[in-house]
């Protein structure tokens, strides 16, 4: 399944995930600067934060209460559509999708 | 190899806190990760324990918090259900209830808000330092290391500067329980049950309470509701607050845990400049190193030697078999030293790049709530002293804390010579 990082600079990584591998685990293999996941993905430090595309914001869906907390201490500034990649999973519905990787 | 420690024969007993009376025993711990990995060792003071060693095995383990869970204790001490609940605090606690606490402090100490604080640690770290250096020589430790945290904390939970040298008297004698030069109650050298309901065994968390109760009371007066205490304090998404208990216990976490182990990082760091001459040039010189040495520094110290875990079932490692309710420490100390990791890990490389150090507890949900605090604190620190400083010398033998959990140089006698 594909995924698309989008960088601050305007350039792109692409890469093709196993179904089941979190999208913070895809990042780190694929070297997606600014995608540290400190915390191993248990939503304590918010190091893998991306912006979801406007045309995936629906399938990614809405954070939970304890990802929406820890999206308000992350390095750059939350967005309306800022996600914790470690909790998404990569599935059908994400097949394609496109990050954004905000620039501290 | 560099070693600290004069006696280690490669199997020095690390339930044993004279053992690291001279050091991180680390010709053992060496030995150990090449060895026995997943190593038993029988203990005097109650049930043995499994120490893991290697880097990629407790990066590994640190992820499965449902497997190694944090709920039953994070020493090697044990503790009954009823111990447990009086003392804890969310380092005591598994994902999701561990969140619970975390995401109302989490904000406070976020790197943009952290960062925040550069500024005064640097009027502080200049402070502290104009009026140190001209000494000449002196006890790093006590009057340097020592003073950064410590003032720093009063800023966090906004105390009076005057308070806080008895705070912090009172932290290093919960954390350094034992240790005969920081607290009456040594731990494993008297009968301490009748504090085995407060924080560390410790009668000093008696008082820390007592302190707490009267400043929050004196900030309500005030009607100051400014600062990391009440953020805890406040009721969360579902109208749940915590309990005394658990604030009192989150106070002394703050007091304690939040001071000697930057202490302990910036004297290691002191250390290194006295035993490494060309660190101080390499300082000097600026540019990307502030980038990369505060973390190197952090290895370096690693102030906490361990964390412990406790096995939820069976499970096969390097051969051997971690029984349900096994308890499990992940020495950091050693991981940190990690030869498969860390190329030449027994010397300061303050360019050290990538620098996967396991010093804030990588990987795992507890990663340290402070580490940006720490970095920034220590990049400051060492950034005011490089300016001043022309030279950096020992001045006598160092000595480290009496205790397995927490690694520091207790006393650093150094000599500088100023620009």
């Amino acid at each position: 399944m594909k995924v698309t990082w989008k960088l601050a600079d305007g350039s792109e990584i692409h890469a093709d995930v196993a179904p089941g591998t979190t999208l913070k685990d895809a990042g780190l293999d694929n070297g997606v600067p600014h995608i540290l996941g400190e915390c191993g993905g248990s939503m304590s430090c918010g190091t893998c934060h991306v912006v979801v595309a406007p045309d995936w914001v629906a399938a990614a869906g809405a954070p939970g209460e304890f990802e929406d907390a820890i999206l308000d201490t992350t390095e750059a500034p939350r967005q309306p559509a800022s996600r914790l990649s470690c909790q998404l999973e990569m599935r059908d519905a994400l097949d394609g999708i496109v990050l954004f990787v905000p620039e501290p | 190899m560099t070693v600290w420690h004069p006696d280690d024969d490669g199997h020095a007993d690390l339930s044993s806190h004279d053992t690291f009376a001279s050091g991180a025993p680390h010709n053992t711990f060496a030995r150990l990760r090449r060895e026995d990995p997943v190593h038993w060792t029988e203990w005097a003071g109650g049930k043995g324990f499994w120490s893991i060693t290697r880097h990629a095995d407790i990066l590994d383990m640190n992820r499965q918090f449902q497997v190694f869970s944090s709920a039953q204790g994070i020493r090697m001490e044990d503790q009954t259900p009823e111990e447990v609940l009086a003392r804890r605090t969310f380092q005591e606690t598994d994902p999701p209830e561990h969140m619970r606490t975390r995401i109302k402090v989490a904000k406070a100490f976020s790197k943009p808000v952290i960062a925040g604080f550069e500024e005064q640690v640097r009027a502080i770290s200049a402070d502290i330092l104009d009026r140190v250096l001209e000494m000449g020589s002196f006890d790093a430790t006590r009057e340097i290391a020592r003073q950064l945290p410590m003032r720093m904390l009063g800023r966090i939970i906004g105390v009076p500067d005057a308070d806080l040298p008895w705070l912090v008297e009172k932290g290093d004698a919960l954390i350094a329980n034992t240790d005969p030069e920081f607290t009456d109650h040594v731990l494993d050298r008297m009968d301490t049950d009748e504090f085995r309901l407060m924080p560390f065994n410790s009668p000093a968390g008696a008082e820390l309470w007592e302190y707490a109760q009267q400043m929050m009371a004196d900030k309500a007066r005030r009607g100051d509701t400014d600062g990391v205490l009440h953020m805890v304090l406040a009721p969360d998404a579902d109208g749940n607050v915590i309990s005394e208990t658990e604030f009192r216990n989150f106070f002394c976490l703050l007091v304690a845990a939040g001071n000697d182990t930057t202490r302990y990082s910036i004297a290691a760091g002191i250390q290194a400049l006295a035993h490494q001459p060309e660190l101080l040039g390499q300082m000097q010189a600026g540019g990307t190193i502030w980038d990369t040495a505060p973390d190197e520094i952090i290895r370096w110290a690693t102030p906490t030697n361990y964390f412990r875990r406790t096995a939820t079932r069976d499970v096969e490692l390097h051969g051997r078999t971690i029984r349900k309710g096994d308890k499990v420490l992940y020495w950091w100390v050693s991981a940190n030293r990690d030869e498969e990791v860390f190329d030449d890990p027994f010397r300061v490389d303050l360019t050290r790049d990538p620098n996967p150090h396991l010093g804030f507890g990588k990987g795992g949900p507890h990663l340290c709530l402070g580490m940006h605090l720490a970095r920034l604190e220590v990049r400051v620190l060492f950034q005011e002293l490089a300016r001043r400083v022309k030279s950096v010398e020992p001045d006598g033998d160092h000595t480290f804390l009496r205790s397995n959990f927490i690694g520091g140089i207790k006393s650093l006698p150094v000599r500088v010579e100023l620009q």
